[in-house]
C-alpha cells in the first residue's frame, strides 16, 4: 500500500546533489599532500642517497606493508572501534604459520590460502569478542598478546627458516619494476575504497560507524559488519607477516616492532575520526605513505630507535589534539 | 512596571557561523522580576543569543549592558560572574553524586575541605527555594526524576546568586505534572526579583508564567509583546509570520480491517495485561507520563522490550519479535523519542539516512545501485516536504523538525504495516510541528496504521482517532478522540483514585 502510494508520486530526476566532502578531510588530504612533497624535497636535498631508486624501492616496500594493515584498521576505525592494537602480533604469527608451512613442505599455494584463512579467523575471533560487548582496545590488547605468546612458543624465539626460494618472489620481486607489496598495497587501497562507497556492507560499516543504536534500530546488523570487519583486518595482518617472510626468507617473533603504532599513525594523520562513521581508507593510504617517508628520512638522518619513536608518537598526540580542536571550532 | 530599569539590554547583536546568519542585529531587554518568554521556530536564534548571553559563544557585534554596565561575557565562567546563569537542554547533572554535591559543582567552594552535612547545611535553602526541601541532599542524584533533577539543577543556579537566570526548553523532557513543578518554582523566583530568560516551544507555558515574550524569526527579534491579554492564535499568528491554518489535521472518516491486534500483552513496564485493536488508517494515541505504560506497549510490539506473556498479531500472522531488526522485517517501523540517539545518523547524508532501513531494496548483488538509492531517497524526501536540495547535506546539520521528519520518513522504503512513534514533536517547533501532524494523516488516510504514545496532551486529543490512556502500568480507558474531554484525559493520567472509576466508564 505504501509502495502504491509512493509509486504515485513524481519520479526522481537527476541525481541527488553531493555532499562536500568535510573540511575535515579536505584539510588532511592537503596536510599530507604537503608533507609528503616536503619530506621528499627535504631528504632529497640533505640526503643524496635518499631520492635513489634503490632507497625509494626501500620505501615504497616499507609504506606498502604500514599502508596494508592502515586499511584493514581503517574499517575498523571507521566501524566505529577504533583500533586494533594487535596488528604487529597478529603479522608476526601469520609470518611464523607461514614459514612454519613452508618449511614443512606444503607447498606455495597451500600455504599461502592456509595462512590467510589462519589470518582471518584470527581476526573474526576478535571480531567476535567485541560484537559480544568486548572493549575494542582492551579485546585486541590481549589478544596482541595472546598472538604473540604462541609466536614466541611455537619458534622457541629462534630464527623459522623457510628453507626454500619458492616464495622469495612474494617478497622482493618487482613486476613491472614495482614491488609486489606495492601492487597489493595499491590494487587493495583501490578495492577497499571501492566496497565503502560502493557496496552494502560498506555502507553498513559508516552507518554502524556515525552511530551505532540508530544502525540497531535501523535492523543493520551491527554485530555482523565488526566480525567482518576484524576478519578483513585480519588478512590485511596476514599478507604482511607473509610478505615479510617472504622476503627475508624467515620468520622469528620480533618482527615488525614499532608496527601498530606506525599503522595507528597513519589512519590519525590521514584524518580518519575517532568517533566513526566517516573517512575513507585512500586516507589511511596516504597518512602510511606518509608514515614510511618519514620513518626512512629519519633512519637517514640516523635517528637512533628512541628518536624515531619519540617523533611518531608526538605525531599521533599531536594529530589527536589537533584533529579534537577542529572538531570543536566546526560544532 | 513599566518603569523598572532593564537588567540587561542587548542592542544590534550578530552572529555568523560561517555563510549563515543566526542573529541579525537583536534587540532584546529584560526587567527586573519577570519572566520573559523566548519563542521561535528552530534557527531561529533563540538559542544563539542564550549562548552569548551564558559566555558560551562569542558576537560578531553588538553591545551587552547589565545593570547599566557594559558586561564582558567571553566564558562561561565570566557570564556567572556577571550575574548570569544558564539551564541547558540537556541535563548536566551528575547521577553517582549525591544532590547537594551536584548543587555545588563547579561553584566556588570557600572552604577547600567538606563533609557531607557541611554540604547539607549549605545547599538546604536553595532546594526549599526549588520546592525540593523533602529531599535528602545526600540521596544520589541519579535516584531523582527527571523532573526533579531539573530543579536541582535550577537550585545549582540559585547557589551561583545569579540576578537573570536563563533556561532554555527545560520542560523538553517533562511530563504535564512535572511541567507544572517546573513552572511554579520560575513564578516563585520571579516574584524574589529574579530576572528569568525562559526558552519553550510549548505555548501554554508562555501564558501560564511568562510576563512578556519576545519573538524571534530568522535572526531577528521582535518587540517583546505582554503576554497579558494575548491570544493563542495571536501568538501563533505572530510566531509564524502568518496565520496557522489549523495546527491537526482532518480525522479518519472510516477504518480498514483490523491491522493488529494485541491480547492480554504482558512487557516490561505493564502492571496488568493489556488489549488492544488498531485498524488500518486507524491512528492510536498512547497518553500517560513517563513510566505509565504507554511506551512500554509500543516497545514491545517494536521488539525493544519484547513481551513475556500474551499474543500480538499483526495482519493474522503472530508477531513475537526478539529484537528489532526481526519486528522490522515482520513490518513494523518504530521511531523512538530520542532521535539523537537512535533515531538519524548525524554525520552522514540525508540520502543514506533515508535508505539506511531499506538498504537490501537499494543494493543488487551487494552493491549500491545509485538510480535506486537516489530514487528512493528523492521519493521519501517528497512524502514528507523535506528540500530535495539538501539530500547531500549531513542530518545532523538540518533542524529539529526536518530531523524528525528524516527519522519518520526513513521508515516508509520498508512498507511497513504499522509505524510507531514515541514523541513524535519532541523539540520541534509549531511549524514542522503542524507538518508532521498532516504527514502522518496522510501516512493514515493511505491505509497505514499508526500508534503514538505522547506526553502532549493536546497532541493525543488533536491527532489520534482513538485514545487510550495509561497510569502505572495499566490502561485507564480506551476512547474515540472526539468523546473525550481534555479535563478527563488529565485525570485519567494523573490521578490514582480515578483508575477504578475510569474503567467503571469504559
Amino acid at each position: 500500500m505504501i509502495a502504491g502510494l509512493l509509486g504515485r508520486l513524481a519520479p526522481a530526476g537527476g541525481p541527488a546533489t553531493e555532499a562536500q566532502a568535510p573540511a575535515r578531510r579536505r584539510l588532511a588530504f592537503l596536510f599530507m599532500g604537503i608533507g609528503i612533497v616536503a619530506l621528499l624535497v627535504i631528504g632529497g636535498l640533505t640526503t643524496p642517497s635518499f631520492l635513489t631508486l634503490e632507497n625509494l624501492l626501500v620505501v615504497i616496500r616499507a609504506a606498502s606493508i604500514t599502508g596494508i594493515i592502515a586499511i584493514g584498521m581503517s574499517y575498523i576505525t571507521i566501524s566505529g572501534n577504533l583500533f586494533a592494537l594487535s596488528a604487529e602480533e597478529l603479522a608476526i604469527l601469520a609470518a611464523c604459520v607461514f614459514a612454519f608451512l613452508m618449511r614443512d613442505d606444503y607447498g606455495l599455494a597451500v600455504s599461502l590460502i592456509a595462512t590467510l584463512i589462519f589470518a582471518a579467523g584470527s581476526g573474526a575471533i576478535q571480531g567476535g569478542v567485541i560484537s559480544l560487548g568486548g572493549d575494542p582496545i582492551i579485546t585486541t590488547l590481549a589478544f596482541g598478546a595472546l598472538f604473540r605468546g604462541i609466536a614466541s612458543l611455537v619458534s622457541d624465539n629462534k630464527n623459522i627458516l623457510l628453507g626454500t626460494k619458492a616464495a622469495e618472489w612474494l617478497g622482493t620481486g618487482r613486476p613491472l619494476g614495482v614491488p609486489t607489496q606495492s601492487w597489493a598495497f595499491v590494487i587493495l587501497t583501490l578495492v577497499a575504497w571501492f566496497v565503502l562507497q560502493r557496496t552494502r556492507f560498506g555502507r553498513q560499516l559508516l552507518l554502524i560507524g556515525a552511530n551505532r543504536p540508530a544502525a540497531r534500530a535501523s535492523g543493520l546488523r551491527v554485530g555482523q559488519a565488526s566480525i567482518v570487519a576484524m576478519t578483513l583486518f585480519g588478512v590485511c595482518c596476514g599478507m604482511a607477516g607473509i610478505s615479510a617472510a617472504a622476503q627475508f626468507g624467515l620468520a622469528v617473533a620480533n618482527l615488525f616492532s614499532g608496527l601498530t603504532i606506525d599503522v595507528v599513525a597513519a589512519v590519525l594523520v590521514g584524518g580518519i575520526p575517532l568517533k566513526g562513521g566517516q573517512g575513507s581508507p585512500v586516507q589511511a593510504a596516504l597518512g602510511a605513505v606518509f608514515i614510511a617517508l618519514l620513518q626512512n628520512f629519519m633512519l637517514l638522518h640516523s635517528f637512533t630507535t628512541g628518536w624515531r619513536m619519540f617523533v611518531i608518537g608526538s605525531l599521533v598526540a599531536l594529530a589527536t589534539i589537533g584533529f579534537h580542536l577542529l572538531q570543536k571550532r566546526q560544532a | 512596571m513599566d518603569d523598572d530599569p532593564l537588567v540587561l539590554r542587548v542592542s544590534g547583536l550578530t552572529k555568523s557561523y560561517g555563510s549563515v546568519a543566526a542573529l541579525k542585529g537583536v534587540e532584546f531587554g529584560l526587567r527586573r522580576g519577570e519572566v520573559m518568554a523566548l519563542l521561535g521556530e528552530n534557527g531561529a536564534g533563540k538559542s544563539t543569543l542564550v549562548k552569548i548571553l551564558a559566555g558560551l559563544e562569542h558576537p560578531d557585534a553588538g553591545q551587552i549592558e547589565i545593570d547599566g554596565r557594559p558586561a564582558r561575557l567571553r566564558s562561561p565562567s565570566q557570564s556567572l560572574q556577571a550575574g548570569v546563569a544558564y539551564v541547558t537542554q540537556e541535563l548536566s547533572i551528575i547521577s553517582a553524586l549525591s544532590v547537594a554535591e551536584n548543587i555545588c559543582l563547579g561553584g566556588r567552594s570557600q572552604n577547600p575541605i567538606w563533609t557531607a552535612s557541611s554540604l547539607a547545611q549549605r545547599v538546604k535553602p536553595y532546594l526549599e527555594l526549588v520546592g525540593l526541601g523533602d529531599v535528602d541532599p545526600a540521596t544520589t542524584a541519579g535516584k531523582l526524576s527527571v523532573a526533579q533533577r531539573q530543579l536541582v539543577e535550577i537550585a545549582r543556579l540559585l547557589s551561583r546568586d545569579a540576578k537573570i537566570l536563563i533556561l532554555d526548553e527545560p520542560t523538553a523532557a517533562l511530563s504535564d505534572v512535572e511541567i507544572g513543578k517546573v513552572t511554579s518554582v520560575v513564578t516563585k523566583l520571579a516574584k524574589e526579583g529574579r530576572s528569568i530568560i525562559y526558552v519553550t516551544h510549548r505555548l501554554g507555558e508562555v501564558f501560564e508564567i511568562g510576563d512578556r515574550v519576545t519573538i524571534f524569526r530568522n535572526g531577528v527579534s521582535f518587540e517583546p509583546i505582554a503576554v497579558k491579554g494575548l491570544s493563542v492564535d495571536t501568538l501563533i499568528e505572530r510566531l509564524l509570520g502568518r496565520r496557522l491554518e489549523q495546527m491537526f489535521p482532518a480525522r479518519a472518516s472510516k477504518f480498514g480491517e483490523v491491522v493488529l491486534s494485541i491480547h492480554d500483552l504482558v512487557a516490561p513496564g505493564l502492571s496488568h495485561p493489556v488489549s488492544l485493536e488498531l485498524r488500518a488508517g486507524e491512528i492510536l494515541g498512547l497518553a500517560g507520563q513517563l513510566g505509565s505504560g504507554a511506551n512500554a506497549i509500543v516497545r514491545a510490539v517494536a521488539g525493544v522490550a519484547p513481551p513475556t506473556a500474551g499474543s500480538i498479531r499483526l495482519r493474522g500472522q503472530r508477531l513475537n519479535p526478539r529484537d528489532m531488526r526481526d519486528a522490522i522485517r515482520s513490518g513494523v517501523a518504530y521511531c523512538s523519542d530520542d532521535r539523537k540517539r537512535d533515531g538519524i545518523f548525524a554525520v552522514r547524508k540525508l540520502t543514506e539516512n533515508l535508505t539506511a532501513p531499506s538498504i537490501d531494496k537499494i543494493t543488487v548483488a551487494g552493491l549500491i545501485n545509485r538510480r535506486r538509492e537516489s530514487e528512493m531517497s528523492r521519493r521519501l524526501a517528497e512524502f514528507f516536504e523535506i528540500n530535495l536540495s539538501r539530500l547531500g547535506s549531513q542530518a545532523g546539520k538540518l533542524s529539529g523538525g526536518n530531523q524528525q521528519k528524516v527519522a519518520l520518513g526513513k521508515w516508509l522504503g520498508i512498507e511497513p504495516s504499522i509505524l510507531l512513534v514515541e514523541e513524535p514533536t519532541r523539540g520541534v517547533d509549531v511549524g514542522a510541528r503542524a507538518e508532521i501532524y498532516r504527514h502522518l494523516r496522510k501516512l493514515a488516510d493511505q491505509g497505514l496504521a499508526i500508534i503514538f504514545a505522547s506526553s502532549d496532551n493536546q497532541e493525543v486529543l488533536g491527532l489520534a482517532d482513538t485514545v487510550a490512556t495509561f497510569f502505572r502500568g495499566q490502561i485507564v480507558r480506551v476512547s474515540p478522540a472526539t468523546q473525550m474531554e481534555h479535563s478527563s484525559l488529565l485525570r485519567d493520567v494523573t490521578h490514582p483514585e480515578n483508575l477504578a472509576a475510569g474503567r467503571e466508564a469504559a
